[in-house]
Order: C-alpha cells, then sequence, then structure tokens
C-alpha cells in the first residue's frame, strides 16, 4: 500500500498499519497521536477534499 | 495456468496517453488467480489512476468492469454498448483477451495493463514458476513427467548439458537443472529405460515454430444454417 502511494505521488508515509487487540487501549491512543502528528506535518492531502459523490 | 504480471503504473500512464474517459476491463480466470488482473486488481489499478491523473492536473474518469473471461466472445459480447465514449479500454486480462476486445470490437482500443509472462503453476502462495511451453508436441511420458522444454534453459532433450552442477543449472542457482531432476526421478520410478530410447527428432512444427496454431474439432463445430 505504502509502496503503491509513493507511485501514485501521495506518499507512503501518509498509511500506518498497525496490529492491536481491543485489549491495547494505551497503545492505540500512542498510535494515534503518532501517525496524526505525523499527517499533520505531511500536511493536507495533495489530492484535496474528495466529495462524497466524487470516486477516487 | 497463463501467468502475467501488471506492467508499472508509468507504462501504464504512457500508454494511456492523454486519454480521458477509460475504461479498466478486468478478467475473471487466469489473471485472477495469479492476483494480476482480477476484480480487486482492477479496482485498486483505477484508484491509482484517478489519484496520479488528479496529481498531474489531468483527470482521468476512471470506470471498472471485469468478466468472467476476456478470451471468449459470448463473455465479452454483453461489453458492446458499454464502450461507447471512452477514449481507451485498458484490459487486464492476459495477450489473448487484449486481442479478442481488439477483434470484437474494433472501434474501441483495447491497451494491455499487464504483461503476459508464462504458464506455469504456483510453487508456493506468491511464487510463480514456468512448466509448460505449448509445444503442441508433449513428452512428458518419455522425461518422466518433468518438462525439458519449459524446464531445460536450453530446452535439450538430451540432457543434461556440461553447465548442470549440483542439480542446479549454470544460469542461476535457483533454477534446478531440469536434466537431472528428469533423471533422478526415472531412478526412483524405475523408468529409465524409457528415457535411454532413441527418439525421432522432436516435430518443432506442432510448436510456436511452425507458425501461429490453430485446432478445428469438427465434433464440436456448430451446424451452420444451409
Amino acid at each position: 500500500m505504502a509502496g503503491l502511494l509513493d507511485e501514485v505521488g501521495l506518499g507512503g508515509e501518509r498509511v500506518t498499519m498497525v496490529n492491536l487487540s481491543s485489549a491495547m487501549g494505551a497503545q492505540f491512543a500512542e498510535v494515534v497521536a503518532e501517525v496524526t502528528e505525523r499527517v499533520r506535518r505531511l500536511g493536507p492531502n495533495p489530492l484535496g477534499n474528495t466529495r462524497e459523490h466524487e470516486k477516487i | 495456468m497463463i501467468v502475467g504480471e501488471q506492467k508499472s503504473l508509468a507504462e501504464i500512464m504512457e500508454l494511456l496517453g492523454d486519454a480521458r474517459r477509460v475504461l479498466v476491463a478486468g478478467c475473471g480466470t487466469c489473471v485472477t488467480v495469479c492476483f494480476a488482473g482480477g476484480e480487486k486488481e482492477v479496482g485498486v489499478l483505477a484508484s491509482e489512476l484517478r489519484m496520479k491523473s488528479k496529481l498531474d492536473g489531468h483527470p482521468m474518469e476512471v470506470d471498472e468492469v471485469t468478466v468472467q473471461r476476456q478470451c471468449e466472445w459470448e463473455y465479452i459480447d454483453p461489453l458492446r454498448e458499454q464502450l461507447d465514449g471512452y477514449d481507451a479500454v485498458l484490459s487486464l486480462a492476459c495477450g489473448i483477451g487484449v486481442q479478442a476486445m481488439n477483434e470484437r470490437f474494433p472501434d474501441a482500443i483495447t491497451l494491455p495493463g499487464l504483461n503476459t509472462t508464462f504458464l506455469g503453476l504456483p510453487e508456493e502462495q506468491g511464487v510463480w514458476e514456468e512448466r509448460c511451453q505449448a509445444c503442441g508436441d508433449c513428452i512428458l511420458g518419455l522425461t518422466a513427467g518433468i518438462c525439458p522444454i519449459a524446464r531445460c534453459s536450453k530446452q535439450l532433450l538430451n540432457g543434461p548439458c556440461g553447465g548442470s552442477q549440483n542439480g542446479v543449472c549454470e544460469i542461476d542457482p535457483d533454477v534446478s537443472c531440469a536434466w537431472q531432476l528428469i533423471w533422478d526421478r526415472a531412478v526412483k520410478l524405475g523408468r529409465v529405460d524409457r528415457l535411454m530410447e532413441i527418439q525421432a527428432p522432436k516435430d518443432w512444427s506442432q510448436s510456436r515454430d511452425g507458425g501461429p496454431r490453430k485446432i478445428v474439432r469438427d465434433d464440436l463445430r456448430l451446424d451452420e444454417a444451409e
């Protein structure tokens, strides 16, 4: 997936895959905070806001 | 089965040129089971094309369709009405499907999204290896069930050659020497005598060497109305 996004030009760093169980609440919060911060740093999605009816 | 591999996104974009309305057409048989051109792969590629073309500033409108078999008229005929209005059809079927589309719908340009590579099998999940060259004159009965046409790098019929070392072909340490495999199996099955029989030279005219091939089965043909 990351490779695909890199090839398209959106940046593979925008996607993260993590394995968690529902009992791992603290780790979940940590990962979400980290990913949110990373994506914020990368800036808005170059594709812009997609309208609901538009296929992507 | 026929095994294929998707062309790079760059090559596909180059083939599509300035097409703005594109139909990506997949196939439900061989290219589905080698994960190159089935419904899911069509969906992923169509998304890639939409994203890439939008980022490049020339957004493409990309639609998707997957037929059960792209190589047979009755499965692709239902696409006829759909094809109007597309600048190009990008087929993720094997080369046969691409040509079937071009032959059946000559007014539409159907481009290949895959490289059709070989006839082979999945040795393990995710790894496909060539096993058959469709030579038209199968000798597997003489070679203990292992094909020297497809699996010997030199297609030798009286192998092995001097490049065979420790059961491995000189061209690549990951390629088994086909003749080592044949010999070992013949010994194990007690069929060495079959291997030692002198055979007439192989009739290569049955292979691609004789030109494009055709099979006619009169027992299957439909009677044409008089």
